[in-house]
């Protein structure tokens, strides 16, 4: 069943349009809330006068940050890694002074969405504007507006490894050059949304729409209400889509289950597209200035990097987390010990920030794969040379790069990068020059990419497994599932350990209730963390249940196996019996198989069932890549054709190879869409400019070329009994770096080093190049 | 505000819905009739999960009121299938041309309105129908391939397997699309 | 995105619809395709307090090739207009620009009538109408008057129709026998264009230019008309040389808009590259056509 191309079982649902997401579910006497949000980037928060809004018709109530409770804390930061960062918390609604467009300043419960916002068009809001910062250098200039007491920069931080002078002095070519990378986030297609419903009967709160972490978001919800964490209920529906950026604890997750208490009646909240561009946890928009450094035989020396990263307004759950990845994994799969950054995370009136698919990665591999490209040319070597002499050997596993980021070493556990590499681009066919050639006005070039993608961080997970008396397997894990196909993976695991058939287990995922503590879906780490740990658990319910049937069938258990549902002395065809019937006899209150009693309390059977918590090596698991672009330009106007790509990887194992497949594609078009069409543009005065999806492009059909995922199962991780990687983020993290060289290579070496590569920048690059 | 009655038929069944001017045939659909599977991805008209077909043409749900339907026939993804899934749903499934599920009622009923009228239509044709519907999980190419898959059938009477084998000694698994 | 409360009738005689415009004045707005006019009302940039559905007027669409003129009914949606066979062959122009509006979805909803009321700076069908000389038939309470397209557009989002007034018929000549190119640049396809060219170009039997008409679309507030392109054409045979020469005479003052998306600059910069190229195209029709040959 491990590594089986099997179709996903929850596709049925989904086709025939009965999927479950958060705004089909219905509850009775649901009202509806409206967060009514800052249309300034910068102000002072005077006055909100609810008067006239109260007074229409079919509005319940408005609340605004004078509401809630005074000693409410903030949203915290839940992951550590540079600096102090309290000072720049976000509270769920604006006290005194907003910083961003789109900052909640109010809640406008009423009996729909429209009379809401019929209700906002009323609600009249007194700010007195305040000049804005809209990007970090502005934020960073002396006598800009600072947005907090503690001032504009959150954090400060570097490595310094080997000697980066002493290898840049003594070095035979020497490139310097500015990187820029623009803000652009996840855009899942379903927007955001909770239902919370508070059971006074049964003193449980309970709220659809959370996913992702949804125990943490538990944790994090219940301090701020001041509730137990067993009064709290978080589900995951169906999500549509997350990328990262859906799940985490945000103003609204405080906000709806708050009001749900306050209202005793369900609240409903469903985010629309307008709201979510403002909203959402924006990402990636960072300034790297590179100077990287090689010998005449081309062995990379060193890089001495300058990183800046804009964060937005405030601190959110994920900290600096983006840079802080982008300033530790820079240095790639390559073998250097001279490594130099400096850090900082600014922060502007802008939208916060959080991860992003391949966060911190897609911008450092763009940076870092530009540079070497530019540090090839210079020595006259080909970028497939380069990239060989300098690749990370297995002999050299594991590579501890000497950085470190979120508290853990930067540390590649496993691969064989060289061979990964030669075999990705003899399927590829290169030859440094593209199959078809340039023609008229389009010029056509190959670009590539090697970088590895680390996953699997976080602290643990969770799963348990239970076989009932009919002998159906129920799996519960702490993962969740935004589309990524869990409740099939998950299932083969547990089928191969079980010698279950797939149809008779069911994956349920995402709901605090059904296991008491969960780590959630982020970081590529399903595969390996949710697993193993319904591995391990599933190994607990094959001993016990093979213990059971070597005694009731009195057979060694070395001459039993599990197959089918039962349990089969091996050799002898019907001679067994099913897994249903082994749960029955360790139910409780079966008499059967107990021993007599020896005191007054007899300990009974806990039914055929285990749970697992298994810890993550610190370090996670890491997939090397390449990525391999091939392009059209056309010089005359600038416009980009992807033409062809290529993504190699070792992954160690797949648990389905259509999924990983599918995570590869899905991801690389991602991936062309941050590197030539999306981005949240800003205008000088923080006004967002993209706030639909007409405005914020994402890559449709016409915009995808031929993409070919090779998918290799060569050196298993070691961190894991499943010996998989997480392959989620490889897809998305080497495609600006390769679409990035590819277009360079295609205008013979123009200087492509800014994002989105749009027709205007092509020209600019192409007239720089040649002028006319 | 004042409430229309409007009568329209939805997967074959009159139905009788009360709605303001203002909701649009998606809002109506989902909330006056509980036809959940028609999804609003942006609610302006671009991302094309709203898509039901009218009069069997796909149209965006988001952008007609539901005052308009009065007397027409309306297909949603629910009518698409009575207990199983449709050649083109299991297409799909075989081609992994879902993740997250949100844009494939729109997909499916577009291809499906696509093949109702071009049994046999090319790659061209299908990428030139979807080329309004988003898809943020796929990369699109696993879609192209289960809608070729059901076409070329059709076209020559040939089963297309999905293009994916396994290298001979180097262990890797291909997806070509 | 809910849109403002509103009223909402469906009339089913213009006489109805246009009595209910000219009664509620600027708080009604007629509803044709809903494409354009729908997204704005969800932002709740555009409230109007009326909205009077025009889908229900018999009579309103429809496409008539007579010998001279096609006359397309306002309400004839643009994907009917797209796969009309016979508006491909009286007016190849029309057809190559309607496949550039928007996708399959919203052009079964569309108009072509809604299009061009609306008037977006962006839009194909506005540079493609005047650059085929079409005279528009807008009908109010005061009965029915004409005006030619290059008349109709007065700004961005602003035309000729007036209070009470709907745009009715849509009247193009026809004219055999000539080569033509709708051209676009777009971000992605279906977009709106960064800049359209739509062309029309006759070569008289010793292989001179004897008209030409080369009209810009997503450049300025409205179609832009490069009358010193077209007079470099006339008389002249086509060589490359002479494309090059024509094409940089594109009165680049006029070209004003400016996006995120494509700045004044670009537009400038790419608007030659796109005449030249619609001129190649248009030429090497128009050549066909007088051969009798197939046209590309």
């Amino acid at each position: 069943m491990i590594g089986a191309r099997i179709p996903r079982v929850e596709d049925a649902r989904f086709l025939r349009g009965e999927g479950r997401y958060v705004a089909d579910i219905r509850l009775p006497f649901a009202v509806e809330a409206y967060l009514v949000r800052s249309p300034h980037a910068h102000a002072r928060l005077r006055t909100i006068d609810p008067q006239a809004a109260l007074s229409l018709p079919g509005v319940e109530t408005i609340v605004t940050g004078a509401d809630l409770p005074a000693d409410l804390p903030p949203i915290p930061c839940r992951i550590p890694t540079h600096g102090d960062l309290e000072p720049f918390l976000q509270y769920p609604l604006a006290r005194g002074v907003v910083r961003y467009v789109g900052e909640p300043v109010a809640v406008i419960v009423a009996r729909d969405r429209a009379t809401a916002e019929d209700a906002a068009d009323l609600l009249v809001v007194d700010y007195d504007p305040l000049p804005a910062v809209a990007s970090a250098e502005a934020a960073r200039a002396p006598g800009a507006p600072q947005l907090f007491p503690a001032g504009n920069v959150a954090a400060e931080w570097g490595f310094d490894i080997g000697k980066v002078d002493a290898a840049l002095a003594g070095a035979a070519a020497v490139v310097r050059e500015s990187f820029t990378v623009q803000r652009h986030t996840g855009v899942p297609l379903e927007t955001r949304g909770l239902l919370a419903f508070y059971d006074g009967a049964r003193r449980v709160l309970e709220i659809h729409g959370p996913t992702k972490v949804p125990h943490t978001n538990r944790a994090t919800l219940a301090a701020m209400l001041r509730m137990p964490h067993a009064e709290i209920r978080m589900i995951e529906p169906d999500v549509g889509g997350s990328f990262g950026v859906r799940g985490e604890f945000y103003p609204e997750d405080f906000l709806i289950p708050w009001l749900a208490l306050r209202l005793r009646k369900p609240v409903r909240w469903i985010e629309d597209r307008v709201e979510h561009f403002a909203a959402i946890n924006h990402s990636r928009e960072s300034r790297f200035d590179v100077t990287a450094a090689a010998d005449a035989s081309g062995r990379l020396l060193a890089f001495d990097v300058r990183l800046v990263s804009d964060l937005g307004a405030y601190i959110r759950t994920h900290g600096a987390v983006v840079p802080s990845h982008a300033s530790a994994s820079f240095p790639g799969p390559y073998r250097i010990r001279n490594y130099r950054v400096q850090a900082s995370a600014i922060l502007t009136n802008k939208t916060p920030s959080g991860t992003l698919r391949a966060p911190g990665m897609f911008e450092a591999n763009f940076a870092r794969e530009r540079a070497i490209d530019l540090l090839a040319r210079k020595l006259g070597l080909s970028p497939v040379e380069f990239r060989r002499r300098n690749l990370i050997g297995p002999g050299e596993m594991p590579w501890f790069v000497g950085t470190e980021s979120v508290r853990r070493p930067t540390v590649f556990d496993s691969g064989d990068f060289p061979d990964i590499f030669a075999r990705t681009l003899a399927e590829l066919g290169w030859d440094e020059a593209p199959a078809r050639k340039s023609e008229g006005s389009i010029r056509r070039g190959r670009g590539l990419a090697a970088l590895v993608e680390p996953s699997a961080l976080g602290p643990f997970e969770g799963g348990r497994v239970e076989v009932d008396a009919d002998g159906n397997v129920d799996v519960v894990t702490g993962a969740t599932s935004q589309g990524q196909g869990h409740e099939t993976t998950l299932a083969q695991v547990v089928a191969e350990v079980l010698g279950v058939p797939i149809e008779r287990i069911r994956v349920r995922h995402g709901d605090t209730a059904l296991i008491p503590y969960g780590g959630g879906t982020y970081a590529s780490r399903a595969a390996v963390m949710a697993g193993a740990s319904l591995f391990e658990a599933a190994q607990k319910v094959r001993t016990r249940a093979l213990r059971v049937a070597s005694e009731k069938l009195e057979v060694a258990e070395t001459d039993l196996e599990l197959r089918d549902g039962r349990v089969e002395v091996i050799g002898v065809p019907g001679r067994g019996m099913a897994l249903g019937a082994i749960a029955r006899m360790l139910s409780p209150g079966n008499p059967e198989l107990l021993r007599p009693p020896t005191d007054a309390v007899i300990a009974d059977h806990e039914g055929l069932a285990a749970i697992a918590y298994v810890r993550a090596v610190p370090s996670g698991t890491s997939v090397f890549a390449v990525h391999a672009a091939e392009v059209a330009v056309d010089v005359e106007t600038g416009q980009i054709q992807v033409e062809r790509y290529v993504v190699g990887c070792d992954i160690g194992r797949a648990l389905n190879p259509m999924i990983v497949e599918g995570q590869i594609v899905g991801g690389v078009v991602q991936g062309i869409g941050g590197t030539l069409l999306e981005e949240l543009a800003y205008d000088e005065f923080g006004q967002l400019q993209a706030a639909t999806l007409a405005d914020y492009l994402l890559p449709s059909v016409n915009e995808v070329p031929a993409i070919t995922a090779l998918v290799f199962e060569r050196v298993r991780s070691a961190t894991n009994p499943l010996g998989v990687k997480g392959v989620g983020e490889v897809g998305p993290s080497g495609v600006a770096a390769a679409i990035g060289n590819a277009v360079a290579n295609a205008l013979s070496g123009a200087r492509i080093s800014s994002l989105p590569i749009t027709p205007e920048r092509v020209l600019a690059a192409a007239a720089e190049r040649d002028p006319p | 505000m004042k409430r229309h009655a409007v009568s329209l038929t939805v997967n074959g069944r009159a139905s009788e819905i009360s709605v303001e001017p203002r909701q649009s045939l998606a809002e109506a659909l989902r909330t006056e009739l509980n036809l959940t599977g028609t999804h609003l991805g942006c609610e302006h008209g671009v991302c094309g999960a709203c898509t039901v077909l009218v009069g069997g043409e796909p149209i965006r749900g988001c952008l007609m009121f539901a005052v308009q339907a009065q007397g027409l026939e309306i297909t949603t993804i629910e009518g698409l299938s009575g207990e199983g899934l449709t050649p083109l749903q299991e297409s799909f499934r075989q081609h992994h041309a879902l993740q997250c599920g949100f844009c494939t009622p729109g997909m499916v009923l577009t291809i499906h309105a696509l093949l109702a009228r071009d049994p046999a239509a090319g790659g061209d044709a299908i990428r030139e129908a979807i080329a309004g519907n988003l898809c943020r999980c796929t990369g699109y190419q696993p879609i192209v391939e289960a809608a070729l898959a059901v076409s070329a059938g059709a076209g020559r009477g040939v089963a297309q397997e999905p293009v994916k084998r396994k290298g001979e000694d180097d262990g890797a698994t291909r997806a070509s699309s | 995105m809910k849109p403002a409360p509103f009223d909402y009738v469906a009339p089913v005689t213009l006489a109805d619809a246009i009595a209910h415009l000219e009664q509620h004045g600027d708080e009604a707005r007629p509803l044709a395709g809903g494409q354009s006019l729908v997204p704005m009302m969800a932002a709740r940039l555009a409230r109007p307090a009326v909205i009077v559905d025009l889908n229900r007027i018999v009579g309103l669409s429809g496409i008539a090739v007579q010998r001279e003129a096609v006359r397309i009914g306002a309400m004839t949606r643009q994907g009917a207009a797209l796969s009309s066979a016979e508006l491909r062959a009286a007016l190849p122009l029309l057809t190559e620009a309607l496949a550039e509006v928007g996708h399959p979805a919203t052009r079964a909803r569309g108009t072509v009538g809604g299009s061009l009321a609306h008037a977006d700076p962006a839009a194909e069908l506005p540079a493609a109408m005047v650059a085929l000389e079409a005279t528009l038939t807008i009908t109010g309470p005061r009965g029915e008057r004409r005006v030619p397209a290059d008349k109709f557009f007065a700004g961005a989002f602003e035309t000729a129709v007036g209070g009470g007034e709907v745009l009715t018929e849509i009247q193009v000549p026809v004219n055999p026998g000539e080569g033509h190119a709708f051209l676009e640049i777009a971000r992605r396809k279906g977009d709106f264009a960064v800049i359209s060219a739509a062309v029309r170009l006759r070569l008289a039997e010793d292989g001179r230019c004897s008209l030409a008409r080369v009209v810009l679309g997503g450049v300025a507030a409205t179609p832009v008309r490069c009358a010193a392109v077209e007079e470099r054409l006339l008389g002249e045979r086509s060589t490359p040389a002479l494309l090059v020469d024509a094409a940089a005479r594109i009165p680049m003052s006029s070209i004003e808009l400016h996006s995120h998306h494509a700045s004044r600059v670009y537009r400038r910069h790419v608007a030659p590259v796109l005449v030249r190229r619609a001129l190649a195209l248009a030429v090497e029709r128009a050549g066909a056509v007088r051969l009798g040959t197939e046209v590309p």
